[in-house]
């Protein structure tokens, strides 16, 4: 057992290192996520942002380097590790013949809750993602929206202090939106740590504390929100790091 | 528009070929088998052309069983050529007639039809005998080869109609596990009733006549009608073979038409209850909640509705089997056999998982949880089927010696649950794809398939062949047969309890792989 001091990051990557058939996708990636900040992973297609966050969370093994969820190694103590977290990967299909509560139920009861406290946690999600008139539906018939709610309420069932979220923003709509970024602040405010991936400067912008820019498997730039953009936008600033050129300026003419 | 989709066809094949060993490997033995067939079939047709007709009539028969075959197979064979789903031509601008005819075309150009065509053309030769009838039968097999190959795209694209719900999806798989086990009905009879193999005496006009009344013997009974001299029901014949094409064309078109304008065929909306009854039996442990997922499946997912009736109806045949030959040792065969397999279905249990599974990854499940669990399952699932039949042979009196023969079935099933967690958590082998098609196949996998073939086969019966002897020694003194009965059953749990163990160690150390193995599980 490892020594767990409260001054340790929610999430501390050292050195990850992931290679796909002697390609390497993530090259001694080394990140901290200090406690309690809402933490924005942003990069383009490609860029290793879910690779990374399935080595942090326990889903892929690491082929170099350590993941710490809240001092806790991920790869030698995952038990404790996955204790402390709560994890909604992107793509990843759902246990389909399950309605939503039941999923909600099955999450519990593997994570060893009482049986009555995560079936009232369990309603109280439910309908604060709006999602209690569909709670009796099996999650194969949910649209893709539905599936990031349900998937985000199976993470926060037993309250983790660690939040990994990939994409959490996709196919949802405003209003569900909106809620999910109520719940998330909320939850940062109680000292609770947020690490999300997403393609949305915008919204990162507008919801995140800190950002990490990755591509090519590296972290180009990790700073506050304001110390990243120093006054301009983040969209801006992001094109600028990943060194994006307009390619579509001048080809496609026919198009008019 | 024919030619292209022809082309498109062949691309698509060559990729998928070039892509995955598996794909190679299985279309050449396709290919070897089409042509075993056409090399046993063929030249025997074409011998008939020397017989007369009471023997040559026998094509008439022999072609409409194959086509009733034909689409029968097809259902469980839907999977095989997705390659050309029309759903994917929704987006171009392309009227469903002029798809149809590309895809007809396309269907001709692969191997079955291609052996189909050879065959037809062999029933020409059949009728070399009898000059009238050649023109007949090459028009007879034309059309018959196209019954067929509308018949199953008819059948195929009207029942994925009926299965774009998911309480479809299990009406379409009761129907096809039931009429998949047709062949063993057929065995069945067989075994019962005496075949005439005298050829002096044969006479198949009779069911060549028969056969030439069913819509898939329209097309096949032109040269028996013309070599015989009836051109009145060669002209019904005829006009009932055209006008059958016609209308099931009419039925693809129609079909077509709608999975073109409508391609996104996920009608939802399943909502079931509570379910608070497994949990109250059961408890919330972990290993519970696990186990009580699985058992719900075996009800609410279509894939495992087919496997669940198949296995449970096939018990049926063997006490039938052994009722009418009145073999005794028949009976306890049957449901050992039984026992092994309803123990295996639980070695490919993760791959209709698939990557679903990332969510006892991500919580931490423990290997031995997730492994009982299922263990569990499958004995509520299956435990009582085993048990009932066992009852029932025991009641009519086919099975001689209960107490031996239950101490083999109940190490059987303990051995093969056993077996299954252990190297199902190694070898998770493949599943259809979650609200896919039910019926693809569930082997394959070439290397691991192969391996996985050989443990199922042989584990089971290595692991059960000591108590087998034991309970034989033992069956002559009453003391004896209970204590073996108790031993037996002692030894299945502990094989079960090293499998949970081994199984479960595995799960622990190499969860991320064997989730990387999932991600590919499902075909």
């Amino acid at each position: 057992m490892t020594e767990v001091g409260p001054g340790d990051p929610a999430l501390e990557l050292r050195g990850l290192v992931k290679e796909f058939r002697g390609r390497r996708v993530v090259h001694a990636l080394t990140l901290a996520v200090p406690r309690g900040s809402l933490f924005g992973l942003v990069g383009p297609n490609g860029a290793g942002k879910t690779t990374t966050l399935s080595m942090a969370t326990g889903l892929l093994r690491p082929d170099g380097g350590t993941a710490r969820v809240l001092g806790h190694d991920v790869w030698a103590d995952p038990a404790a590790a996955k204790a402390a977290m709560g994890v909604a990967p992107d793509g990843m299909r759902l246990f389909e013949q399950l309605s939503g509560r039941e999923l909600l139920l099955y999450v519990g009861a593997l994570r060893r809750m009482p049986v009555d406290v995560t079936a009232a946690r369990a309603a109280e999600l439910l309908a604060v993602l709006d999602l209690a008139e569909d709670a009796s539906t099996v999650v194969a018939d949910y649209s893709a929206g539905m599936v990031k709610k349900i998937s985000l309420a199976a993470a926060l069932i037993h309250a983790p202090r660690l939040l990994v979220l990939d994409e959490p923003f996709e196919a949802v709509d405003p209003v569900s939106g909106q809620t999910i970024r109520t719940i998330l602040r909320r939850y940062v405010a109680s000292g609770g740590t947020v690490v999300m991936s997403s393609h949305v400067m915008e919204l990162v912008e507008g919801l995140c504390d800190r950002v990490a820019v990755i591509a090519g498997g590296r972290v180009l730039a990790e700073d506050t929100i304001g110390g990243l953009t120093r006054g301009g936008s983040l969209h801006d600033r992001f094109l600028e790091l990943v060194g994006a050129t307009d390619s579509a300026g001048e080809g496609l003419t026919w198009l008019g | 528009m024919v030619g292209l989709i022809v082309r498109l066809r062949f691309a698509m094949w060559r990729t998928a070929m070039s892509r995955s060993p598996l794909h190679l490997v299985s279309s050449i033995v396709g290919a070897l088998a089409a042509i075993g067939v056409l090399a046993l079939l063929g030249p025997g047709l074409i011998l008939l052309a020397g017989q007369p007709v009471r023997i040559t009539a026998l094509t008439v028969p022999l072609f409409a069983v194959i086509t009733l075959m034909w689409g029968v197979l097809s259902l469980i064979a839907t999977g095989v050529d997705s390659i050309l789903d029309p759903a994917r031509f929704a987006v171009l601008p392309l009227r469903a007639s002029e798809l149809a005819r590309g895809l007809l075309a396309a269907a001709c150009t692969g191997i079955p039809a291609l052996m189909l065509a050879g065959l037809a053309l062999a029933q020409t030769g059949s009728w070399l005998g009898h000059p009238a009838a050649v023109p007949a039968a090459l028009l007879g097999g034309v059309l018959g080869l196209l019954t067929a190959i509308l018949f199953s795209r008819a059948v195929t694209s009207a029942l994925a109609a009926v299965m774009t719900t998911r309480a479809g999806r299990v009406l379409g798989a009761v129907v096809v596990s039931l009429v998949t086990l047709l062949p063993l009905g057929l065995n069945l009879l067989l075994t019962t009733g005496s075949l005439a193999a005298d050829l002096s005496s044969f006479d198949a006009t009779r069911s060549a006549t028969v056969a030439s009344w069913t819509p898939v013997g329209w097309a096949w009974a032109l040269p028996f009608d013309v070599s015989t001299g009836r051109w009145g029901a060669a002209a019904v014949h005829l006009a009932l073979a055209l006008l059958l094409i016609g209308a099931l064309w009419v039925v693809w078109v129609r079909r077509l038409d709608r999975t073109l304008t409508s391609p996104l065929t996920s009608a939802g909306g399943q909502r079931i209850g509570h379910g608070r009854l497994l949990p109250a039996v059961l408890g919330t442990s972990p290993t519970a909640t696990v186990a009580a997922r699985r058992i719900r499946a075996w009800y609410r997912d279509s894939r495992l509705v087919g496997i669940a009736l198949r296995t449970a109806v096939l018990p049926v045949f063997f006490v039938a089997q052994a009722v009418l030959t009145g073999m005794p040792g028949l009976a306890g065969v049957g449901v050992v056999t039984l026992a092994v397999f309803a123990g295996l279905t639980l070695m490919n249990d993760l791959a209709f998982d698939g990557p679903a599974w990332w969510l006892h990854v991500a919580v931490g499940v423990r290997g031995w949880e997730d492994r009982l669990g299922r263990a569990l399952a499958s004995a509520v699932v299956f435990g009582p089927v085993v048990l009932l039949t066992y009852a029932v042979s025991v009641a009519i009196g086919v099975i001689g010696r209960p107490v031996p023969w239950l101490t083999v079935i109940v190490v059987a099933f303990l051995a093969s649950l056993g077996l299954a967690v252990a190297v199902g958590a190694v070898l998770p082998g493949t599943a259809p794809r979650t609200g896919g098609n039910p019926f693809a196949a569930t082997s394959g996998g070439a290397a691991q398939g192969c391996l996985t073939a050989i443990v199922s086969f042989v584990g089971p019966v290595v692991l059960t062949l000591p108590v087998a002897v034991a309970a034989a020694v033992t069956a002559g003194s009453v003391p004896g047969r209970w204590l073996t009965l108790a031993l037996g059953t002692a030894y299945g749990l502990g094989l079960l309890a090293l499998g949970v163990i081994l199984g479960g160690r595995r799960l622990d150390r190499r969860s991320p792989e064997v989730l990387g193995q999932l991600a590919h599980a499902q075909l």
